[in-house]
């Protein structure tokens, strides 16, 4: 069975390296979240556009996005952009990877976001005299993300959780990577792990919990 | 009589009550099957062939050994970082994986005496124009995350402050991020570097001399508390180097030059 007897000290005693993982963790994900969010909304429009083009490149990025591992999608930023001679840092190709999959996620999140806002709000807002993109920036953009708010911040956990993907492509600063590399120079492999799925459980819970707190006082009726 | 009968029956249930504590070793030779943990993205210690079976100086390690215990041997395939989880979770009884015998490391595993012994060396690219491994200082180097050599090239990166160290997962990577110019060099065992370069899989690689470490002995793992295993996997390597066998499967895998010595002068192991 498990044969294994537990060395907490040993852990406890690197957890200050952890905590620095642990930022570079939530500094990934935060990031890659804002970009993610950016391009999602250009998605979100393009996909509903007139112009073929502009339809036909959003469904491939939210296809891909959406139908391959994010695994795959980090490995193939670092090494497949590799190849053409491209090459990213680690840190880099985690954030662009990640933001790639958000963007993927989130456009089809606001796009269900923005059919949920009733047509007659652009067209009132255009009978008061504004531009297009006045109302749209105005009138349909805060109502979407108030629809779109909780969804997004699920997207935002997942986001966290998907940094430790990083480790595929040499990325030894955030939480993941850290706790290999103590793992490697110790094989105190279950406690190292046991406390950066404490770390992870703890940033991912206080998202969720953030998030509760944020629409609780900003969406109020 | 029936008190004779009663002892008897006493005594065999007192035998049955209290058998002896099968170990580690008792389990291997009663299944019948030797399960190793070989790493086989690590040639010419452990790869795959053309028909993708287990090959190299590991597996036929783990097969000698089997055939020394009476029993039918298993290659479990475990990457670089997942040794240690391997033997601990019961996927495999022994790890024939060139494992560093670091203190750090028998805190939490059983090492046998060195099996092995690997000389690093530095390998890059023509292009990079590093000449030796102080040329390596302040550039972006990488290796595979978990090995010896990974761990000491990563302190030489923080001494000389400048450039950036990368753990890779597996050999391949390290190889890939080294062609496509990820990282401009790395350091690998002798073993590895020579055979890459002699596969050809890679245009411009080159060995640019040695690295000053330490000469990296490797052991078989167990777990920790398998004293009877690891004293049989102890007088196994013995018996590997003294019936000639070793020098045999060095011949036979890596090739050039006489088998690393696996002693280490002038202290008892």
């Amino acid at each position: 069975m498990f044969d294994y007897t537990f060395h907490w000290h040993q852990a406890l005693r690197a957890w200050p390296r952890l905590l620095e993982g642990a930022l570079v963790t939530l500094e990934v994900a935060v990031l890659s979240m804002i970009i993610g969010i950016t391009i999602a909304i250009v998605l979100a429009v393009a996909r509903t556009s007139n112009v073929a083009i502009f339809r036909a490149a959003a469904i491939s990025w939210i296809e891909l996005a959406r139908n391959t591992p994010a695994l795959f999608q980090i490995y193939m930023v670092h090494f497949g952009l590799g190849a053409f001679g491209l090459h990213l840092s680690p840190y880099l190709s985690l954030l662009v990877g990640i933001a790639f999959n958000n963007a993927g996620y989130l456009a089809e999140t606001f796009r269900g976001a923005l059919r949920a806002i009733p047509p007659t709000q652009t067209r009132a807002a255009r009978s008061l005299g504004m531009g297009p993109v006045q109302a749209f920036v105005l009138i349909i953009l805060p109502q979407m993300f108030r629809i779109a708010f909780l969804p997004a911040s699920n997207q935002m956990v997942w986001a966290i959780l998907m940094t430790s993907l990083g480790i595929i492509v040499g990325m030894n600063t955030d939480l993941a990577g850290v706790t290999q590399d103590l793992n490697v120079r110790t094989f105190r492999t279950f406690e190292f792990f046991a406390l950066a799925a404490v770390f992870y459980y703890a940033i991912a819970k206080s998202v969720g919990i953030g998030a509760r707190l944020i629409a609780w006082r900003l969406f109020r009726y | 009589m029936k008190k004779m009968t009663l002892a008897a029956v006493g005594m065999a249930v007192a035998m049955t009550a209290a058998p002896a504590q099968a170990d580690k070793l008792d389990d291997i030779i009663s299944s019948g099957v030797l399960r190793c943990a070989v790493v086989l993205d690590f040639p010419p210690m452990g790869s795959r062939d053309a028909d993708n079976n287990p090959i190299g100086f590991d597996v036929d390690y783990c097969n000698d050994l089997a055939a020394a215990l009476g029993v039918d041997a298993e290659i479990v395939e475990t990457p670089f970082p997942d040794r240690i989880p391997a033997l601990i979770s019961g996927r495999a009884d022994v790890g024939v994986a060139s494992t560093s015998d670091t203190l750090e490391r028998a805190k939490t595993v059983g090492f046998t005496i060195p099996y092995f012994a690997f000389q690093m060396v530095v390998l890059t690219r023509e292009d990079t124009g590093i000449a030796d491994f102080e040329g390596m200082a302040g550039r972006t180097v990488g290796s595979v995350a978990g090995t010896y050599e990974a761990i000491a090239l990563e302190q030489n990166v923080d001494a000389w402050g400048g450039g950036d160290f990368r753990p890779y997962n597996s050999q391949a990577d390290v190889f890939l991020a080294l062609a496509q110019g990820q990282i401009e060099s790395t350091v690998v065992t002798s073993t590895v570097a020579s055979s890459i370069i002699q596969s050809g899989q890679y245009d411009g690689f080159v060995m640019r001399g040695d690295a000053p470490y330490d000469i990296d002995y490797v052991g078989l793992i167990a777990l920790r508390e398998e004293y009877g295993l690891l004293n049989y996997l102890d007088l196994f390597v013995n018996q590997q180097v003294r019936t000639g066998r070793y020098a045999e499967l060095y011949a036979q895998w890596i090739g050039e030059g006489d088998a690393p010595n696996l002693t280490v002068p002038n202290v008892y192991r």
